[in-house]
């Protein structure tokens, strides 16, 4: 298989719930993980004489998102009604929008493997959320708490050339929506959920040619695979002179493989029509002028503002602004501690290599963001070592919530020597006992005097601060 | 039994009591109901409690609501919470609406008697009653015809006067029709001013509740009391848009009636005569009448059966055997539970405006069915508006001719073809006002209509009441039971 010969084109389909206070088209709540089919009324369950009213705070939303990916807001839009039969979904059909989207265009600006690219958006539109099944031994039950809560479906262009991006595009969107506070943005409850469309073609074709969908995912890392999974399929395909098929796909997370749902001969008709329970949404373009002027800041704005502000690097800039929560925990580090770059590195590597295993980010660690701060500041104010500061910020991660200054004044062996007085004295001590090679250095061998600072170090067992030590042995010295 | 305004003025000045209307209107209905079959359900007990209330209330001196002591009856495909909402379908046969329609809560807060609920063609559908999965309802006037559909019980209640007033339901004509057959006058009001939260949906573009009544006067009293805005029906028409209802308002002199002449030639004689007859009493109370062209209605019933049915496919969808109504015993699987719920809760007319519906918003097929509907109807909305900018409003016959004799359609086609004159109201969203017309010489009712401008139904009430006044179908009531 010659994977350089093919280019995969892939598309994304992104469903992100918004978090507003009720549902899509009734008073219901819009909350996860309460008791089954408690935030239901006659509306969520569909009983006969029902009717949809739309949410103004969901429509806000959809807006606020259309005019952070620039998109082109449209003051005139639709509902349709999209019909299928599933459990789940208590009208048995789905309430969308088709033909007259609430945002068409738009495009994302994110880092990919050291390059900044542009996604070009096609649309997003309103829509409501089906309910869930839940199987027991004998029977399945349905849980209509997530019936109707509303959820914008943003649907890019075929615009990505492989995993890694669809995955970056994938992460620019969350971070919009967490930055606008439009979705809870949790991925284990769903909240965010990828289809994937997947084709592959010869380098230097311009047709598209057969796609197949694999459909509701709900982790980046879970996309990433299905997609370098269908690609390799598709290119196995072809290479052994088949065609692909026009195909529907569920992920198996379990089994790391995709599970045939349909085929392009049972596609479902959803028979698609204007719903007569809605009228138009129409907005003013005064609305959506006030809403852009409250726009809060935004991810792209932000990575462009810490580089010009903390001066850190484009790279290490992104990977502080995907994570909002993580943004906001950097800058409030600053307030204890102004060398940003240093306080950017502690928080991305070390704090972050420190909590790999717990899996938790470090704004849901416990660890306070001053705390942090206070670190990286003790370390420039020569209070501690750069090697101590790794010790203690194993033990900020042991114990979140202590302060390093109690961690260092709790435990000897971290703390500094910083009687001078008697560092001087030690200093002596060591020059005058080890006499030859103290002429080494006179006679100018760096390795040396290199020696000497171990032998300080020695007997301060590590907690003298290293440039003080070398002032001092100079001084003793008479360089 | 006098009208509903009487009979309020009778309660509210002490020359009778809530109770006495209770038994006197159960006694008639006791006596009635078995030969005409109009009610699925007579709500006897809670009629006896809320009398009791209503005259514990004005013995209290507190002021009494609007509707005090008005019999209403109401059509079963309206929820009234704790009862049975059938649609007279076996499919909701042992279905209990757990809240109340908008409509519902007005008249309980205008202190009506709620009388029972009414039976009609499964779920709306039919223009005979014939189409209930439950029982037959008779046309009062004559026991051997069909009282109309698809509000057909509603329209025998107020005919039998085993209540003073009835809601209906119209997608096409369901409320007029039968009015037409029975001697009764109804309104269909302007789309959107009736909140149609609670009334269990057919072709919701098309949908409006409406009242049925003998006399114009009551017509326009439940108006007031449920043409409210309901922030519950997104297609709720908020008040400032209408005209205020006045009591007092009479037909104006001056006003142009027109007649679409042409549409409507091919009506039988005796039909032709008692709409021209209609006619000319208008002119005699000093209506100007004018020819209009309404030729595009020919294509009315075509559109209406490919709009009404798209909707209604997947308005029906949410009867699946998961969460209420009917569930089969005999499935397995899924798709079973599917296929054997919605086969033995549905009728076949049902089945057959499901299919149909299905049919036009297929893929391949939308765009030469469904689309186009929706351009016709544009067209019809258009060709109304360019009549109403000669004319105030526009007369028409409610049907081709007088009620049919129970079982003698039995082909779709023709029963669809009842609706030709009354659907162009719902497709344009209009107000549409039935009134009595007289009868055909063999003794049988037959009404006529009047179309107003979109927010009018105040002034085709207020010509409504002229035409009443002058004329005394309205007093006429079918010969019933032993007391007559």
């Amino acid at each position: 298989m010659k994977r350089k010969d093919w280019e995969a084109v892939i598309g994304l389909e992104i469903h992100a719930e918004l978090n507003t206070r009720s549902k899509l088209f009734s008073a219901d709540r819009n909350h996860f993980g309460d008791e089954p089919n408690t935030n239901i009324s006659e509306v969520s369950v569909a009983l006969p004489g029902t009717l949809p009213v739309l949410n103004r705070e969901a429509v806000r939303k959809a807006v606020q998102f259309g005019l952070a990916i620039q998109g082109d807001v449209q003051l005139w839009s639709r509902f349709d009604r999209k019909s299928y039969f599933y459990p789940d979904s208590p009208r048995n059909y789905q309430i969308t929008q088709l033909e007259f989207p609430i945002v068409k265009g738009g495009r994302l600006i994110t880092f990919v493997d050291g390059d900044e690219k542009i996604f070009d958006i096609n649309r997003v539109q309103l829509e409501d959320d089906a309910g869930m099944l839940k199987h027991f031994a004998r029977f399945a039950g349905v849980d209509f708490n997530r019936a109707g809560v509303p959820m914008i479906e943003i649907v890019s262009e075929p615009c990505m050339r492989s995993a890694h991006e669809a995955v970056a595009y994938a992460r620019g969107i969350r971070a919009i929506l967490d930055y606008l506070d439009a979705s809870d943005c949790n991925m284990e409850e769903g909240s965010i959920r990828f289809d994937v469309n997947v084709s592959v073609r010869k380098i230097g074709e311009t047709d598209l040619r057969t796609r197949s969908e694999i459909k509701n995912m709900n982790s980046f890392a879970q996309l990433e695979v299905a997609i370098d999974h269908e690609i390799n399929r598709h290119i196995g395909i072809y290479e052994s002179e088949r065609s692909v098929d026009q195909e529907t796909f569920r992920w198996d997370p379990e089994a790391g493989t995709t599970v045939l749902m349909r085929t392009k001969e049972d596609a479902e008709d959803y028979r698609y029509f204007p719903d007569p329970d809605l009228l138009p949404l129409v907005l003013t373009q005064k609305e959506v002028d006030a809403e852009k002027e409250h726009l809060p800041e935004l991810p792209l704005d932000r990575e462009r503002r810490f580089c010009q502000e903390y001066g850190l690097a484009e790279q290490m800039s992104y990977c502080l602004i995907s994570d909002k929560k993580l943004a906001d925990y950097f800058e409030k580090a600053l307030e204890k501690c102004k060398t940003a770059k240093n306080v950017a590195n502690w928080i991305v590597v070390e704090f972050a290599g420190r909590l790999k295993d717990k899996g938790t980010p470090i704004w849901k660690s416990g660890i306070d963001p001053h705390d942090v701060g206070e670190l990286v500041f003790m370390i420039e104010q020569d209070k501690i070592t750069g090697k101590i500061a790794k010790s203690v910020a194993d033990d900020m991660v042991a114990q979140p919530g202590v302060s390093p200054q109690m961690i260092v004044e709790a435990n000897p062996a971290y703390q500094t020597f910083s009687d001078v007085e008697e560092l001087k004295k030690i200093v002596h001590d060591v020059v005058e006992q080890n006499e030859e090679t103290v002429q080494a250095v006179r006679a100018g061998k760096d390795r040396s005097f290199a020696f000497l600072v171990g032998q300080v170090m020695r007997v301060t067992k590590g907690s003298a601060p290293p440039k003080l030590v070398n002032k001092l042995l100079r001084e003793e010295i008479g360089q | 039994m006098e009208s509903a305004c009487e009979l309020h003025r009778k309660l509210i000045e002490g020359e009778t009591s809530a109770g006495q209307i209770a038994e006197q209107l159960l006694a008639h209905i006791r006596r009635i109901e078995p030969q005409v079959g109009a009610f699925l359900k007579v709500f006897e007990e809670s009629l006896f409690e809320h009398a009791d209330r209503l005259d514990a209330k004005r013995k209290g001196g507190e002021l009494l609501g609007k509707l005090a002591g008005v019999p209403i009856a109401i059509k079963d495909n309206i929820n009234i919470r704790g009862e049975k909402t059938t649609c007279a379908s076996r499919y909701l046969e042992n279905f209990v609406a757990p809240f109340d329609a908008t409509v519902i809560r007005r008249f309980r807060e205008e202190d009506a008697f709620i009388v029972g609920k009414t039976n009609l063609d499964e779920f709306a559908m039919g223009t005979s009653c014939e189409y209930s999965a439950f029982q037959t309802t008779k046309n009062p006037w004559n026991l051997d015809l069909v009282p109309g559909g698809s509000s057909g019980g509603s329209a025998a209640a107020v005919a039998s006067e085993m209540s003073s007033i009835a809601l209906g339901s119209d997608t096409g004509g369901s409320i007029r029709l039968p009015a037409s057959f029975c001697n009764i006058a109804s309104i269909k009001p302007t789309y959107g001013r009736i909140s149609r939260y609670g009334l269990v949906a057919f072709g919701s573009s098309l949908d409006q509740i409406g009242p049925m009544a003998y006399r114009c006067e009551d017509l326009e009293r439940t108006l007031q009391v449920i043409g409210t805005y309901c922030k519950h029906d997104s297609t709720s028409v908020p008040e400032k848009d209408f005209e205020p209802i006045s009591f007092e308002r009479r037909f104006e002199k001056g006003f142009t009636v027109g007649v679409p002449w042409q549409f409507i030639e091919g009506v039988p004689q005796e039909t032709k005569e008692i709409f021209e007859r209609a006619v000319k009493t208008l002119q005699s109370l000093g209506a100007r009448i004018i020819d209009v062209d309404l030729s595009i209605l020919k294509y009315g019933v075509a559109v209406y059966y490919i709009l009404c049915t798209a909707e209604a496919s997947t308005n029906l969808a949410r009867f699946d055997g998961v969460r209420y109504g009917l569930r089969s015993e005999r499935a397995q699987t899924l798709d079973e539970l599917y296929d054997f719920s919605r086969e033995e809760g549905f009728g076949d007319e049902v089945k057959r405006r499901i299919l149909l519906g299905t049919f036009v918003l297929s893929s391949g097929y939308q765009d030469a069915y469904y689309h186009k509907a929706q351009k016709v109807r544009q067209i019809v909305i258009n060709k109304f508006n360019d009549a109403f900018s000669e004319c105030d409003c526009i007369a028409l016959p409610t049907s081709y001719s007088g009620a049919f004799t129970a079982g003698a359609k039995k082909d779709p086609l023709s029963l669809y073809l009842e609706d030709l004159f009354t659907i162009g109201a719902n497709l344009a969203g209009i107000p549409a006002l039935a009134l009595q017309g007289g009868f055909l010489p063999d003794g049988r009712p037959l009404g006529f209509q009047l179309f107003g401008p979109q927010n009018h139904d105040a002034e085709l009430l207020a010509i409504g009441k002229s035409f009443q006044s002058v004329t005394d179908y309205c007093m006429k009531r079918p010969k019933l039971g032993e007391e007559r």
